[in-house]
């Protein structure tokens, strides 16, 4: 791997120019992070030394990716960040939080809670419970939000019933934990629009969660675990010729980028050009002209929300350009991060700044009468239907909807 | 007009200065040292601030390096938050020549320098950026030292006993009757003002000016000043001191520093110690060098370079350059020139300051009729900050940088600044962010009556010295701490143009690396002061 494009080394190429404290939201939100030049670049120069005398605000920042975003000079910040956060965590490990190892792992909750008989609605009424009685506090949550309710079939089971037309021309989903077990609708609506291009999906059970919540959490070892696994199945499908396709753009970012920019193995950096962003997909199909043409008809309003993560990808907004494209109505929010940045808004200290940061999308919302938000990341989704009273649906399932009624 | 007066006078404030100074008030006699400049500010900052093992001179000068050994535990000891026990690595890559391995072990042996051998495998795991062309790796006790802190030290530690200082004091004349030292004419750099100072005994301990200061008193000394280049990196290239495992030659010497990493050193023979300019000829040679050691070493950005000259001490007839001899010397010119009053030391090298000093003042203190024996090994430098304080200071604090702050500024400083932080909150605002230097901290500093400018101010916080190179600091600093000094400088006298001086400064030492990833900073220093600020004052058409 060269070492320009090791995480690690980018943080040489910091100016401290000061744009990402500029563009980093938890910063406006939070005076008391001092901002992400601050934190990992700053840090990272002193990288092998002993990490004793840390920045406490290491905690604060999201992983929302805008100070990548907007860096001039291509410094993975967020990712340095994310490094420093893992090294003092593992040098200090009483500095986790009570919440971390939960919100970081849930996908081992929801694999265990599919092996129990009625796991999963004996769950979600045990958080409806601990909901009325407030106990989500006191296990560091944020009790102001709704716990994300599992599905009573998991899209990896669900998957098994959907009768598909066979092709030669295949993807292999990455559903991600969130449509796996919370939203396995969104899987089938993919599925859909797949087939109805003449694609058939298949599934791999063997992958895992991409890890984003375990590096957020800090326990970057695990995440390298992950990483491995999920890099090996790319790879073994990439020789087949069959490209790997995700509806989570958080998981896109990790499988594409993060990965690379966390380990610096080139397998992964390899695995990565196989690797697409579903309306990444659809949009290259559309410009090959191989997309199954589709005219919108609705006479409701939309708003579309572009996620961070998926503006990280540098690849413009693909869903919202095909959705206008194909007739919708709909207007691009342009209003920052949500706040909720995955598990981030869930912590019960980052409740207040989760929300302040995301009161101009928000606000946006509420300005019209938007019949729905539409939006590509599940977590977004979760803020925003928190946030406002307007239901958030994925773009695919506006697609796959679309496709059904022609 | 005579103003002051003082047993020993110690011209020169390096490490060999403040070390007699130290040594001398530690024996109860009354010293006071004067320095034309800020302390620090010639070799004994400008060099890569390597503490030696002496496992580089074992092979050509095993006297050297058992008293290298020697005073590296005694520095461990007596300063601990001067010292980063790093530990170091002797390396030799593909090329290097093998026979050399043999008769450095033995060296180090008989030193009494311990060595562990390091396969491969295990030297890439404990330091990844070294080259792939490894063939052998040996651990030495090598640390880091800073010479800013330490000097600072020994300084506060002299001045528990009684020792004094003065800082941009000039020695103008030495005055002379009878053979004898009897005063000194010293000119206030800041001021302006001459005055004198009687003394019994003069000490010249001026390092690459001991020739000048010699001939001041008439006599001659030959010191050869050999001009040392060094690059700073932006980052911690490595964490353990590396030295390339071969005859000693340019370009061998890694030492990481806080933040940053130096790369050290040429050795070219120069008439003037003033002479402190780099050139770009001079870093490509240390580059070609040091990538045998690190092979992406071009990859990393380059802060600055710097240069400063070694007082070598060449006897008549003897090799000036790489092949002087390191060691050091003690003249007593009443016994070589007839001239009572005066002694000079010169020579030495920074990891043997104390050692130096011990054996100099036990040829001065019985001239004074002082029997006391050197203490100088013996007790700790500055009281160290406790961790309970540290704690405490935790919250007030706006960054990390408690450490930082902690070995900076000593026991006494450490706590002003904390009770500033407490009781002024405006003044936890970070100043300095590349080195976490807190609003707080500048105040402090630039209220001691040794301040007069902000680069003074820069070599006891590091202001200034890390990523952006004062670009953020210089305009923030300068308008904080201009305010607070008791005396200014003639033509940095307003916080605009101390700014400018303290910027020039700093340009001074990336000019000659204007490229790559240093560029870009510069571009970005130069839009905002020349272009936004305008502080060159041009005008359209």
């Amino acid at each position: 791997m060269e070492l320009e494009e090791r995480a690690r080394d980018s943080a040489d190429n910091c100016i401290a120019c000061t744009s990402c404290i500029v563009a980093c939201p938890v910063t406006k939100a939070n005076p008391e992070y001092k901002g992400p030049k601050l934190v990992g670049p700053a840090h990272s120069r002193m990288h092998f030394s002993d990490p004793s005398d840390y920045e406490d605000t290491l905690m604060l920042c999201s992983n929302c990716k805008n100070c990548d975003i907007t860096c001039p000079n291509g410094v993975s910040v967020s990712t340095l960040n994310m490094l420093e956060r893992g090294r003092y965590l593992k040098a200090h490990p009483e500095a986790h939080k009570p919440e971390d190892k939960m919100l970081s792992h849930g996908f081992e909750m929801a694999d265990m809670l599919n092996k129990i008989p009625f796991g999963k609605s004996l769950a979600n009424l045990g958080m409806s419970i601990g909901e009325a009685l407030g106990v989500m506090g006191a296990m560091g949550m944020a009790p102001e939000r709704k716990t994300p309710r599992y599905a009573s079939v998991y899209f990896r089971d669900l998957f098994k019933t959907i009768k598909q037309p066979s092709s030669d021309k295949k993807v292999l989903f990455f559903p991600g934990c969130y449509i796996d077990t919370n939203e396995p609708w969104v899987g089938t609506a993919f599925v859909q629009v797949m087939n109805e291009n003449g694609y058939e999906v298949l599934m791999d059970n063997r992958f895992v969660c991409c890890g984003s919540p375990l590096v957020v959490g800090g326990y970057l070892d695990e995440a390298r675990q992950h990483a491995d696994t999920n890099v090996a199945i790319i790879q073994e499908y990439a020789q087949k010729g069959i490209p790997v396709v995700a509806c989570c753009t958080s998981c896109s970012l990790m499988l594409k980028n993060e990965y690379t920019e966390l380990f610096a193995q080139s397998e992964m950096k390899e695995a990565a050009k196989n690797v697409w962003d579903a309306f990444e997909f659809l949009t290259m199909l559309a410009e090959e002209g191989k997309l199954k043409k589709v005219n919108i008809k609705s006479d409701h309003k939309f708003i579309y929300h572009a996620p961070c993560h998926l503006r990280a990808q540098g690849m413009g907004l693909p869903a919202f350009d095909l959705l206008k494209a194909a007739g919708l109505n709909v207007v691009n929010a342009d209003a920052g991060c949500c706040g909720m940045s995955g598990s981030y808004g869930f912590h019960k200290d980052n409740y207040e700044t989760s929300m302040k940061i995301g009161q101009a999308l928000f606000d946006a919302i509420n300005a019209d009468n938007y019949h729905k938000v539409i939006c590509d990341c599940g977590t977004c989704r979760m803020q925003i239907q928190h946030g406002t009273d307007v239901k958030a649906v994925h773009p695919i399932e506006i697609l796959a909807k679309a496709y059904k009624k022609a | 007009m005579v103003k002051d007066k003082a047993t020993v006078v110690v011209v020169g404030g390096g490490a060999t200065g403040v070390g007699i100074l130290r040594d001398l008030s530690m024996r109860g006699i009354d010293a006071l040292l004067i320095e034309k400049l800020d302390m620090v500010n010639g070799a004994s900052s400008r060099y890569h601030g390597l503490l030696h093992s002496g496992a580089r001179y074992a092979v050509k000068d095993q006297e050297a390096a058992k008293e290298c050994i020697k005073e590296n535990t005694i520095l461990r000891r007596i300063g601990k938050s001067c010292v980063e026990a790093t530990t170091g690595m002797f390396v030799q890559v593909e090329g290097d020549d093998p026979d050399f391995v043999d008769p450095w072990l033995k060296g180090c042996a008989e030193s009494g320098i311990s060595t562990r051998e390091l396969s491969k495998e295990e030297a890439l795991r404990l330091e990844p950026n070294l080259s792939r062309k490894l063939k052998v790796a040996y651990e030495v006790p090598d640390g880091a030292i800073d010479g800013f802190r330490m000097s600072w030290q020994n300084l506060q530690s002299a001045a528990r006993y009684g020792g004094r200082y003065k800082t941009y004091t000039e020695l103008i004349k030495v005055n002379i009757e009878n053979a004898t030292v009897k005063s000194i004419t010293v000119r206030d750099n800041v001021t302006k003002e001459e005055y004198d100072i009687e003394c019994e005994i003069l000490v010249n301990a001026a390092g690459p000016w001991a020739g000048k200061v010699a001939e001041l008193a008439g006599l001659e000394c030959n010191v050869s000043p050999s001009k040392g280049t060094l690059i700073a990196f932006n980052q911690r290239i490595t964490n353990h001191v590396v030295n390339r495992l071969r005859k000693p030659s340019n370009g061998d010497i890694f030492v990481p520093h806080g933040s940053i990493t130096i790369l050290g050193t040429s050795s070219i023979t120069i008439p003037d110690p003033e002479d402190t300019s780099t050139s770009w000829e001079e870093v490509e040679e240390l580059m070609k060098t040091g990538v045998g050691v690190f092979e992406h070493l071009r990859d990393y950005r380059i802060l600055r370079v710097f240069a400063g000259s070694r007082p070598l001490y060449v006897p008549k007839g003897a090799e000036g350059g790489r092949n002087a001899s390191r060691g050091f010397v003690t003249i007593d010119h009443e016994k070589e020139d007839g001239l009572k009053g005066m002694m000079t030391i010169c020579g030495g090298k920074f990891t043997t300051y104390r050692l130096m000093a011990e054996k100099f003042c036990d040829v001065l203190a019985p001239k004074l009729h002082n029997t006391a024996k050197c203490r100088t090994a013996e007790e700790d430098l500055v009281p160290e900050v406790s961790e309970a304080e540290k704690k405490a200071a935790r919250q007030y604090f706006p960054s990390y940088g408690v450490n930082l702050a902690a070995t900076r500024l000593g026991v006494e400083k450490f706590g002003d600044v904390v009770k500033t932080l407490k009781e002024q909150p405006e003044t936890r605002e970070v100043l300095c962010e590349c080195e976490n230097v807190t609003m707080a901290e500048i105040q402090r500093i630039a209220a001691e009556p040794t301040s007069h400018c902000v680069a003074d101010v820069r070599r006891r916080t590091r202001l200034g010295m890390g990523t952006c190179q004062g670009n953020y600091c210089a305009i923030r600093s300068a308008a904080v701490a201009n305010k607070l000094f008791k005396n200014k400088f003639e033509g940095c006298s307003d916080s605009l143009s101390d700014m400018k001086n303290f910027l020039q400064a700093r340009w001074k030492g990336i000019t000659p690396v204007m490229a790559g990833k240093t560029l870009r900073e510069a571009e970005m220093t130069r839009g905002m002061y020349e272009l936004l600020f305008n502080v060159n004052g041009g005008r359209r058409g």
